[in-house]
């Protein structure tokens, strides 16, 4: 782990991402340690000795590669923060394993991969199933995937 | 069969006095045996008896053979204790006759006549005490019997096996009480015996580390067990040794204590055995009408000095030192989880508080002392500190034992002093102990007032500059010594040397601060007799003291609130102290008039740092003191112009962002949702400060933003943790708010909640999230606060202070004409958004099943007409949810469903339809409960709600009920069996025939029900 205790922002997030207090983060919320976005999904305070300060530890999960990060540090120090957003498009269509999505402009975006697992299970099924769909884009740093899927409201 | 027994142990006895050792240690195993056969029904075997059975049994069996077992082994016991020599062999078999020995003494009597219910739940409790039937007598009170034990545990102490045993006999012995004494004489002579029999034991031993906590029951027993009208009548030299003997095992069990602590032992009996003996000095003073005054004033000086002793470094004490000098603690992480030492101790420091009260005038001015003592070392070592970075700030972190040294044992001082001053009460108003106010008053003609002022009123300074310092009243010397290390400690925050400073210590302060403040400041004086002249002057009402005090605490607030962003727990500390300066009314009305607090308010509400650094708990806190600030006594004209600083920059914030044309698509940026977040903590901050003299003000502002925030979760319908805040500011309005809304007021709210449901189901039935844990925990949260926000409208029902709108009155259009939203539409819709939702899985998070099973005992016993009209799939699931929880859940989840099934068998019986799903469900569970009260083992606790409920079944089953008895009365084979079951099931219906829904009969039918249960209840319950 102790290669994990430097916390550089990666290049391509330095523009999406805020410093944020430690102690100010929260369970399920976002960070960028080493540049990826992780949703926190453990956090925990300590502190060395009786009198000593509060630190934090956190264990966040990549939230495009699910890959683990774990980190401690003092309460006091500064970590990156990704601007998330979070936009709904309609589902046109599915090729190659890409999503192609109608975006509010009208252009359509074709490079957002299906999903895998159950969520990109539920998205093929509904749309052959000739349901309308909307599926929700989570954007972090300069990433972006398909986060959820529901019925267009009729 | 237990003539087969007492056969056995006919012969066993015969064969005892001559047997060799083979057959002594057989015969003590059977012995043992038998004695757990029927010592209690949980380790009985499982040969199928009925718990009647077992009662009887348990009953002849204590009455003769296990006062012969008892004879027989204090025989063969003395007989070893006269021999000089022990082969390895006979000591063992010694060791198993000790072993039988405790096991008797430890029996659970069974008094006479106790229902099967209630010997389950006799036989379950821990820690019993020795209390056996009058035939005893001869046994147990024969000296030589209790002298033996004495004799055998001197002989067997240095073994730690058998001296678990022997010191378990006594601790037995010492618990003695009950029809056993036939008059106070004997009881006085045998506590007497007693303790003469234990000081001759302990005196002048050394006591060995496997004896410490046997010690200390045997005498917190006797200190329990023992009125103090008995402990008195002892002749006064023996008690007085025996006081003496307890404060010296206290001292010394103390400082053994301490050193386990050093040597991070796993097994910690002195701990334990210390806790135990500190319980029992609070058990002995806390009576002390039956002693004559100050008899207890020199032991507690000692037990006070040693506690204080092993807290405190050398010189002074003797923390961390050892046989081989300071032992050299590695610091060591400490999580978050771990207790404060304020909390784990609370029982130590309670019982030391205790004793430092009865000898005050010793223990005030010695823990003052030490205070001022280390508050200018610690000055000094910070500004040496200080000298030290500005000549050279690459110095870094040099040694921090000093330091650390002086903050642990501060940390201690002020947890005393906190114990010794005041009381922590929950709801009621601490009052000043007696012994501190007699203590301040007794020294009042020889205290001037204006020093005494002078030294509170200038933590700065130190307070022997300060002339005829020595003329101080104690008390409020000791409250401006931990002033004093609160002020060191701020002056350090503002020379930055906040690296330095001790957050530990940090929240000593604040948390004794708000324990004396709650109990000291603007002291009522009707709640005393007579009050210390020197109190009522520095802290009464209308006092320049009291003024000065509440704007000292403030400015603590403050100063601390601006470093300690990054130190959760002192953040919290200190808000709590914040809260507890607005919630009564009087200090409310100090705290407005000074300027800081206004400050404060303005900064909060411009969202700048550093307060909009602070965890979002803090900042809810935070609000909410402020708006208890806001009812404080203000002319018109200042409590509106503080409304304009507090509330209304938080609307106008709010409107001006929602407001804005593109919000839709601006929302999701950063400062946008901070922004929001921010708010909807606030709100919820906003709730917890409702009060009864303030729903009015409060719920009107906050409804405008439940409106608003219906909107809100429109638009962040992706954003789960928005969604969250959101439902949870509803939960804390209706939480906090329901129940003092009239008619038209609910209503509003009942419409808001619908409206909030109805987006969200909206916006989440078939919705499919990205699979990762963490979001379906979001899942279940959002579940969660929907119940809980649900249970809590529901609560009207139940807790109602609204007078009509009393509270609102003048703001009334009139009586709401007619009825738009009901609550049970909220629920009923509510209900059918979660019942899809649920899951088996799902009830395995404890909090959401209890809430699940709240909610729907709750709906059933209010709503039960609206049950038959649920759509099928929701009837069937919710039918389902119940048998589950009657079946397969904790006894609360089963008592709620029994709850629930009354009035549902009542609305069947009122619709008169002998077709409806509703009513084939209620003769399901006629059978569920009819077993569980005929043939399961079940709680005590049930009995009334699982008869109530069956009476209701069987008024509306009555064929069906027939059935079930005569079903299980062919299924009985033994005819005397057969016919007592039938007279039982006769005589239970009888005062009820026919059986109708009416309250008198129900009451006989409960009433029977339970003779019926002490009757026939253990006849089919079989282990």
């Amino acid at each position: 782990m102790a290669d994990d205790l430097d916390f550089e922002t990666g290049d391509a997030g330095a523009s999406a991402t805020f410093p944020m207090q430690r102690s100010a983060l929260r369970k399920n919320g976002f960070v960028v340690p080493k540049g990826r976005p992780c949703k926190i999904v453990e956090m925990s305070a300590s502190k060395t000795g009786q009198h000593g300060h509060a630190k934090v530890h956190l264990v966040g999960l990549d939230i495009y590669t699910g890959k683990k990060y774990e980190d401690i540090c003092l309460s006091t120090h500064n970590m990156d923060v990704p601007s998330i957003k979070r936009n709904d498009f309609q589902l046109i269509g599915i090729q190659d394993g890409y999503l192609s999505l109608l975006q509010d402009s009208g252009e359509v975006r074709e490079d957002l991969r299906l999903p895998e697992g159950a969520l990109g299970k539920e998205i093929e099924q509904k749309y052959g199933g000739g349901e309308e769909i909307l599926i929700t884009v989570l954007s972090a740093t300069t990433e972006d995937a398909a986060a959820a899927v529901k019925a267009v409201a009729k | 069969m237990l003539s087969i027994y007492s056969y056995h142990l006919g012969n066993q006895n015969h064969h005892l006095q001559f047997a060799s050792i083979f057959w002594q240690t057989l015969a003590c195993s059977i012995l043992t045996a038998l004695l757990s056969e029927f010592s209690s029904s949980s380790k009985t075997s499982n040969i199928g008896l009925s718990m009647e059975f077992h009662g009887n049994c348990k009953r002849v069996f204590q009455e003769e053979d296990l006062r012969q077992i008892f004879l027989l082994t204090v025989e063969v016991l003395q007989e070893f204790s006269r021999r000089e020599h022990l082969s390895a062999q006979m000591s063992s078999v010694f060791q198993r006759y000790l072993a039988l020995a405790n096991q008797v003494l430890s029996w659970n009597f069974l008094p006479p006549n106790l229902g099967r219910h209630y010997i389950a739940m006799f036989e379950s409790s821990q820690n019993v005490l020795l209390k056996p039937t009058e035939s005893w007598r001869e046994a147990l009170l024969d000296s030589r019997v209790m002298e033996l034990f004495f004799t055998v545990h001197r002989k067997i102490r240095e073994d730690s096996d058998m001296a678990q045993d022997s010191l378990q006999c006594l601790a037995q012995l010492a618990s003695l009480h009950g029809p056993i004494f036939p008059d106070e004489g004997s009881q006085v002579d045998y506590l007497a015996h007693f303790i003469e029999g234990l000081l001759n034991t302990i005196n002048g031993i050394e006591i060995e580390d496997s004896e410490a906590v046997g010690i200390s029951s045997i005498i917190s027993n006797l200190i329990t067990v023992f009125p103090r009208n008995v402990l008195t009548a002892i002749p006064s030299e023996l008690f007085s040794s025996f006081v003496s003997c307890l404060t010296h095992l206290t001292c010394s069990f103390g400082r053994s204590a301490a050193l386990e602590e050093v040597l991070d032992k796993d097994d910690m009996v002195y701990m334990e055995a210390y806790d135990r003996l500190l319980e029992s000095w609070l058990t002995l003073v806390q009576d002390d009408k039956h002693f004559h005054k100050g008899f207890f004033t020199q032991h507690a000086v000692q037990v006070f000095n040693s506690y204080i002793q092993c807290h405190l470094a050398a010189p002074d004490g003797t923390r961390n030192l050892t046989a081989n000098g300071v032992a050299s603690r590695e610091e060591e992480e400490i999580s978050e989880l771990q207790e404060d030492d304020r909390d784990q101790f609370s029982d130590q420091l309670a019982s030391v508080g205790m004793l430092g009260r009865i000898a005050a005038e010793h223990c005030i001015p010695l823990l003052t002392s030490l205070l001022e003592e280390r508050v200018t070392r610690l000055h000094g070592q910070l500004q040496r500190r200080q000298q030290q970075l500005l000549a050279s700030p690459a110095s870094g972190s040099a040694d921090s034992k000093v330091l650390d040294d002086l903050y642990e044992d501060i940390h201690w001082l002020i947890l005393v002093t906190g114990y010794l001053l005041a009381d922590d009460t929950q709801g009621e108003t601490p009052l000043i102990p007696p012994e501190i106010m007699e203590y301040s008053i007794k020294h009042s003609s020889e205290v001037d007032i204006n020093t005494t002022l002078q030294i509170l009123g200038s933590p700065g300074e130190k307070a022997s500059s300060i002339p005829g310092y020595n003329r101080t009243d104690s008390v409020i010397r000791l409250l401006s010594a931990v002033l004093r290390v609160s002020e060191v400690e701020s002056r350090a925050i503002r020379a930055d040397l906040t690296h330095l400073l001790s957050p530990q210590m940090g929240k000593d302060i604040v948390w004794f601060l708000k324990r004396w403040a709650k109990t000291y400041l603007l002291v009522d004086e009707k709640l005393y007799d007579q009050i210390s002249v020197p109190f009522s002057t520095a802290f009464g009402a209308d006092t320049e003291g009291s003024q000065w005090i509440v704007g000292y605490l403030l400015q603590k607030v403050l100063s601390n609130l601006s470093v300690c962003s990054s130190e959760q727990d002192l953040a919290n500390d200190t808000v709590q102290l914040l809260v507890t300066l607005v919630e009564r009314r009087e200090r409310a009305n100090l705290v407005i008039q000074c300027e800081s607090w206004w400050n404060l308010a303005k900064q909060f509400a411009s969202r700048s740092p550093p307060l909009n650094f602070l965890s979002s708990p803090v900042q809810r806190t935070l609000m909410k003191a402020l708006v208890l600030g806001g009812f404080a006594h203000m002319d018109a004209e200042t409590k509106q112009q503080y409304w304009t600083e507090v509330l209304q920059p938080l609307q106008q914030r709010f409107l001006r962002v929602i407001n804005q044309e593109n919000f839709p698509q601006m929302c999701q940026q950063e400062e946008v949702k901070q922004e929001i977040t921010a708010t909807l903590e606030a709100l919820c901050g906003i709730a917890e400060a409702t009060q009864v003299d303030n729903v009015a003000i409060l719920f009107n502002f906050l409804m405008d933003f439940l409106t608003n925030c219906i909107g809100l979760m429109e638009v962040y319908k992706n954003t789960p943790e928005t969604v969250n805040l959101i439902i949870e500011v509803f939960v804390e309005v209706a939480h906090k708010q329901i129940c003092y809304l009239g008619e038209s007021k609910a209503m509003n709210l009942y419409e808001a909640c619908l409206t909030l449901l109805r987006v969200y189901s909206r916006n989440n039935v078939g919705r499919q999230r990205a699979d990762a844990p963490a979001e379906e925990e979001e899942q279940y949260q959002d579940l969660l606060l929907i119940m809980e926000l649900l249970t809590n409208l529901l609560s009207k029902e139940f807790i109602d202070f609204s007078d009509t709108d009393e509270v609102f009155r003048g703001q009334e259009p009139g009586p709401a004409a007619n009825r738009s939203v009901s609550a049970a539409d909220v629920v009923l819709y509510g209900v059918n958004l979660i019942l899809p939702l649920m899951s088996q899985d799902l009830l395995k998070f404890p909090t959401l099943c209890n809430q699940y099973y709240k909610l729907i005992t709750f709906i059933c016993e209010i709503f039960p007409e609206k049950i038959p009209q649920l759509p099928e799939d929701l009837f069937k699931s919710l039918m389902y949810s119940l048998e589950l929880g009657m079946t397969s859940m904790s006894s609360e989840v089963c008592q709620l469903c029994l709850e629930a099934l009354t009035p549902l068998a009542e609305q069947c019986a009122k619709a008169q339809e002998t077709d409806s799903p509703l009513f084939l469900a209620t003769r399901h569970f006629l059978k569920l409960v009819f077993d569980m009260l005929v043939l399961q083992k079940h709680n005590t606790e049930m009995t009334t709600a699982a008869g109530e409920a069956f009476y209701t079944l069987v008024c509306l089953h009555q064929a069906e009920y027939s059935e079930l008895v005569e079903t299980l009365l062919s299924s009985q084979q033994d005819p005397v069996i057969y016919q007592r079951l039938a007279d039982a099931f006769n005589k239970l219906t009888a005062s009820s025939t026919p059986p109708v829904l009416d309250r008198k009969q129900k009451m006989a039918f409960l009433k029977s029900l339970e003779e019926f249960m002490a009757n026939v209840g253990g006849l089919l319950c079989v282990k």
